[in-house]
């Protein structure tokens, strides 16, 4: 009952061609492009793989099998853990908090910077320098860092030269490379955001702390980080959930040895043809990165409202 | 020396040190195109070519990823863009007790991972295909396994919410005042959108518009699980990339750095000469009549602009006539020399080696000069070597295109031709 | 004039959730009339407005316009036309634009629209301005592009929402002329949205005086000043000074109250409540600033007050006298300026009286909170 009265003010408010265009349009977006799709890879990842003739028979129920894999791997007595995935992906969690650390630290200070000397001519050409890398391809940003990171690239090179090291250091093996592209492919989505809540500071509330006697930190730490938080759990939150589902920085930077939790969900799906146990290792990426996020907001006290700002 | 000082010198190496972490490497990057040497480097700079750029307009797997991008990119402007709006003109609207929830909703594509996004469209729209009993290689059949149309339903799940946000942002100043005013004149609600919303949407439906290309255009997380068949841009950049680099990709990178450099300024300047004129029309400023152009005139933006056009239109002009063949004949001879060096420095170094290893004892000795690089290395277990090959990306990179490489004279002859 | 459109309110509710925004609303105006809803922020007097334009439906009651109900009728297919209170003219449109909207979305040949705009524009003085755009005219020419805007539907009925509120106060009083008589050459009904109860009375054929969502008294200007129906509408429609007491005697329409400081005081009962009161009851008499006078002490008339003079302001065209009556009483009077000095009293008690005919009685209630 109470639905039908807003759906009518709805179309009161909107006529009937305008209000059925927004609800047909927000509908189809919110239905069948997230909703569903999302719960058809749920269901997808509690389903045997199975061969097209079978699909729909009676071998067709509902299995956790593909989640164990996950746990115990092709292991089925499930005495042994399967280590392989499991650190992948606890690796691929830590990491992605890293990186996002990593650009908290370093875009702050920018974002303190442009956001405070807003509408000075320094500020506006650094904002312009900003947004180029922005619309470089995430692969071509990738490819750049190889060519540098590289066993005969120019970081080795000039290390050699100056005689650092005498061999080529392997930052691809090592991993350097992986987790400077990371930080590198996304620190654009926490400097905006970061910046954009500075920029709305009001000046004199500095001034006032510092005319009170408020040291630089103390500044920082009681005025400016408080009024900042919105803007940098919101970057935060982006880094991380981008970082953490990141495929083209690991596929390209990534060492041999060492994968990426998005690599094992590629693999199951292009290279085993396995959706259903790649549909599971998604679900799983995708849950526990959203308890991460929902809790640091919830310690942070920061409203979805904030996100996107 | 003060404090100030201090923190002054601190803050230009902090931004000193972050611009050249953001630019650093497209600069070198971008230099790479116009190097010879077949692996991507500028440090040893053997010639100044235009070869790459050459190899990448033959490329045909990149224009036909070209190809396929632009489409996918307007398809999935027309359907963000509408979306978007619809959904945010809807949150104008929606009961308070749901806001919270229902901007949490479009909201939260952004935040899931491009992967899942690609995976849950493909697997979703194959099972809707068998559920409405399409599986008889029908269109519709078809249309559920195409990967374009599959790619910009996976894009605009996500790029959605970015144009919605844009769209809030210029909604949060519309009145809602000047609808309720055109339908009080009698205008249906149609026209009320048609002649007062969308005309005020206008800017930011462009910026959205842009927005969401760009976004689509580099688009490989979800592209790539739901491109299936076809191929875009990112999806063909990255096969390459991951089975071998060479400079073609920097070429590549370095017309996207200068398009994108000429786009920024571009729209710099436009904006600055919108507000000059506003300025003169309030009065505020006089119209100069300078020596220069008038949209010149207190426009540094516009200024680099016509300077980065002129370069890029020098280049062009110049790789018309330029050859590096002489300085590449110079450098092939100069590389022979240092490997026939090498050779013999490294048959010396064996020979001692042997000696003592044969005083030593019976041991095995590595004949393949080809591992040589291996050994020298000697950091790692060799397992690490045998199991994974793009470890080592120069390897593969000079077996994949020897003929297009540094080494000269053999690069064929109709790359030259061609333009 | 009565060739316009009358508009009727038949015992109309209004409500958001739990909230009553206006209740049982029973207006009549006539057809012709200038009518205005006068009231503090937040009266419901827009909501009002908004009822009879169309964009909200009332939770209870009718809305007619010229004898039709209005039930289910959008906005855009009803007879009347809403100037906002910020105007809302079109940003992006030229003035013309602006003016021939309504016949745009008719199908109107730009010619038509065209011809048509100039016309109104000459009736707003305004000719030769239609190519500009409305960020390039003053305040007072856009408040007359959104009367020629809305003017150019033809509407029966015009609702104008404190149009005026943004203008500053010379203009302010100027348009105040111009829109009567606008009204007066087009003869259509006006329903004017107002605060300021100068433009009300100025203007209007019948004033609505509204508070926190009920109509107190409807009437014209002369009433509503004299006659004030109810606390409310005495305090909130200028200058009183209010007495509290007790009925202590009624004959027919005049009535004595014994007030709380100022002894036994004569006035006229309102005349919505002749015959409803009694003796014993509680009771407020408002006495008007300019309806007071010095002079002799006589308590047998029951019309005079004994205060001390504290200060008094000079305002020009008249005085303002502040005085202290008995138990702290605070008195206002105003007298017009004719070269009398009154310095030399300050701090002398003098005698305040005033004419019975002039102050209203009425049984006790809320004042304006102004």
């Amino acid at each position: 009952m109470k639905k039908k009265m807003i759906f009518s003010e709805f179309f009161r408010n909107n006529g009937v061609i305008m209000g059925s265009a927004l609800m047909g349009l927000v509908g189809f977006w919110l239905i069948f492009l997230v909703i569903l799709p999302q719960l058809s890879m749920l269901d997808y990842s509690f389903r045997f793989n199975l061969p097209p003739a079978d699909v729909g028979t009676a071998k067709d129920v509902y299995t956790l099998s593909n989640y164990e894999h996950l746990l115990y791997g092709s292991d089925k007595t499930h005495a042994t853990f399967n280590t392989v995935d499991l650190m992948v992906f606890v690796r691929t969690i830590i990491a992605a908090i890293m990186v996002t650390l990593f650009n908290i630290v370093l875009c702050y200070p920018l974002a303190y910077f442009l956001g405070q000397s807003k509408g000075s001519g320094l500020a506006r050409l650094l904002v312009v320098l900003l947004i180029i890398p922005y619309w470089i391809n995430e692969i071509l940003r990738a490819f750049a860092l190889r060519i540098i990171f590289g066993d005969s690239g120019l970081l080795n090179e000039t290390l050699m030269l100056l005689h650092l090291t005498k061999e080529p250091i392997d930052f691809i093996r090592q991993d350097i490379a992986l987790y400077a592209g990371l930080g590198y492919a996304y620190i654009l989505l926490m400097l905006f955001p970061m910046y954009n809540v500075i920029e709305s500071l009001d000046r004199n509330q500095i001034e006032a702390a510092r005319d009170m006697g408020a040291s630089w930190t103390r500044i920082h730490r009681r005025i400016v980080i408080p009024h900042a938080k919105p803007g940098i759990v919101s970057g935060a939150t982006m880094v991380f959930m981008l970082s953490a589902g990141a495929l083209a920085a690991p596929q390209i930077l990534g060492g041999p040895s060492s994968l990426w939790f998005t690599q094992l969900v590629y693999q199951w799906f292009n290279d085993s043809l396995n959706w259903q146990q790649g549909a599971a290792y998604a679900i799983v990426l995708l849950i526990s990165t959203i308890l991460i996020v929902l809790t640091v907001m919830r310690i942070f006290k920061v409203n979805m409202g904030d996100i996107g700002k | 020396m003060s404090t100030a000082s201090i923190i002054r010198i601190a803050l230009f190496a902090y931004l000193a040190i972050f611009f050249s972490y953001l630019l650093g490497p497209l600069v070198v990057m971008s230099l790479t195109a116009f190097n010879s040497a077949a692996f991507p480097s500028v440090s040893p700079w053997a010639c100044y070519t235009y070869e790459w750029f050459d190899v990448l307009f033959n490329d045909k797997h990149i224009k036909e990823g070209i190809y396929y991008s632009v489409i996918i990119g307007l398809g999935t402007v027309a359907l963000s863009v509408s979306m978007g709006l619809a959904a945010s003109i809807v949150l104008t609207q929606v009961w308070a007790k749901f806001r919270s929830t229902y901007y949490t909703l479009i909201i939260a594509p952004i935040l899931v991972p491009g992967v899942v996004l690609g995976i849950s469209t493909l697997v979703f729209w194959d099972r809707f295909g068998d559920f409405i009993r399409a599986g008889d290689g029908s269109m519709l059949d078809g249309l559920f396994h195409n990967g374009i149309f599959l790619t910009i339903l996976g894009q605009s799940s996500f790029i959605a919410s970015y144009c919605m946000l844009v769209f809030v942002a210029r909604l949060q100043r519309f009145d809602p005042g000047l609808t309720e005013a055109a339908l009080d004149l009698g205008a249906t609600h149609t026209q009320a959108f048609r002649k007062i919303l969308l005309p005020f949407m206008r800017p930011a439906i462009a910026s959205a518009s842009v927005l969401a290309f760009l976004a689509s255009f580099e688009n490989y997380n979800t592209t790539t699980f739901t491109i299936v068949k076809y191929k875009t841009l990112t999806t063909v950049l990255a096969q390459k990339v991951r089975l071998g680099i060479n400079p073609s990709i920097s070429a590549l990178a370095f017309i996207i750095i200068m398009m994108t450099i000429i786009l920024a300024l571009g729209f710099e300047t436009y904006r600055r000469n919108n507000a000059r004129k506003e300025a003169v029309r309030l009065g505020k400023a006089k119209e100069s009549k300078g020596f220069l152009p008038g949209f010149l005139t207190g426009n540094p933006a516009a200024i680099v602009l016509v300077l980065v056009s002129f370069v890029v239109i020098s280049m062009i002009g110049t790789a018309q006539s330029y050859s590096p063949q002489q300085c590449k004949a110079e450098v092939l001879a100069a590389k022979k020399a240092e490997v026939a060096k090498a050779i013999k420095a490294l048959k010396l170094k064996r020979t001692i080696k042997q000696q003592s290893d044969s005083l030593k004892g019976p041991d095995i000795f590595t004949p393949d000069p080809a591992n040589k690089k291996g050994s020298f290395g000697g950091v790692f277990d060799p397992n690490n070597l045998t199991n994974e090959e793009p470890a080592k990306p120069e390897a593969p990179a000079a077996n994949k295109k020897p003929a297009s490489g540094a080494f000269g004279g053999v690069f064929d002859p109709n790359n030259l031709q061609k333009d | 004039m009565s060739s316009g459109v009358a508009v009727d309110l038949e015992n109309v509710w209004i409500k958001f959730g739990d909230f009553v925004a206006v209740r049982e609303a029973n207006v009549n105006i006539n057809g012709g009339d200038f009518f205005s809803f006068l009231g503090p922020s937040g009266c419901g007097k827009t909501t009002i407005l908004r009822a009879v334009s169309g964009f909200l439906e009332p939770s209870d009651g009718r809305v007619l316009i010229g004898g039709n109900n209005m039930a289910g009728i959008g906005p855009n297919k009803r007879p009347t036309a809403l100037i906002f209170q910020n105007l809302a003219l079109f940003p992006l449109m030229k003035i013309w634009e602006n003016i021939s909207f309504s016949m745009e979305v008719a199908g109107a040949s730009a010619k038509e629209r065209r011809k048509r705009a100039d016309e109104l524009l000459d009736m707003i003085a305004l000719e030769g301005q239609g190519d500009k755009l409305p960020s390039e005219l003053s305040g007072g020419q856009k408040q007359r592009v959104a009367i020629a805007r809305a003017l150019c539907a033809n509407p029966d009925v015009l609702l104008l929402d404190e149009p005026l509120s943004a203008l500053d106060l010379k203009l302010r009083q100027h348009m105040r002329t111009e829109l009567r008589e606008i009204q007066q050459r087009v003869g259509i009904t006006f329903i004017y949205i107002t605060h300021d109860q100068g433009e009300a009375l100025t203007m209007s054929d019948n004033v609505a005086v509204m508070k926190a969502g009920v109509i107190d008294q409807i009437d014209n200007g002369h009433e509503i000043y004299d006659r004030p129906a109810t606390p409310f509408v005495a305090s909130f429609v200028g200058e009183n000074n209010v007495f509290r007491g007790k009925i202590s005697q009624i004959s027919g329409s005049e009535a004595v109250i014994s007030s709380n400081r100022s002894g036994e005081l004569r006035a006229q009962i309102t005349p919505s409540q002749v015959g409803k009161m009694n003796v014993g009851d509680d009771a407020m008499m408002f006495v008007r600033p300019e309806a007071l006078a010095l002079g002799e002490s006589d308590p047998a008339s029951k019309t005079t007050v004994s205060a001390k003079v504290l200060n008094e302001e000079f305002e020009g065209a008249s005085f303002s006298v502040f005085l202290e009556g008995d138990g702290g009483k605070q008195i206002k009077m105003a007298m017009p300026n004719l070269g009398q000095k009154l310095e030399g009293h300050t701090g002398e008690t003098l005698s305040v009286h005033y004419d019975a005919n002039n102050a209203v009685v009425m049984p006790a209630g809320e004042l304006a909170s102004e």
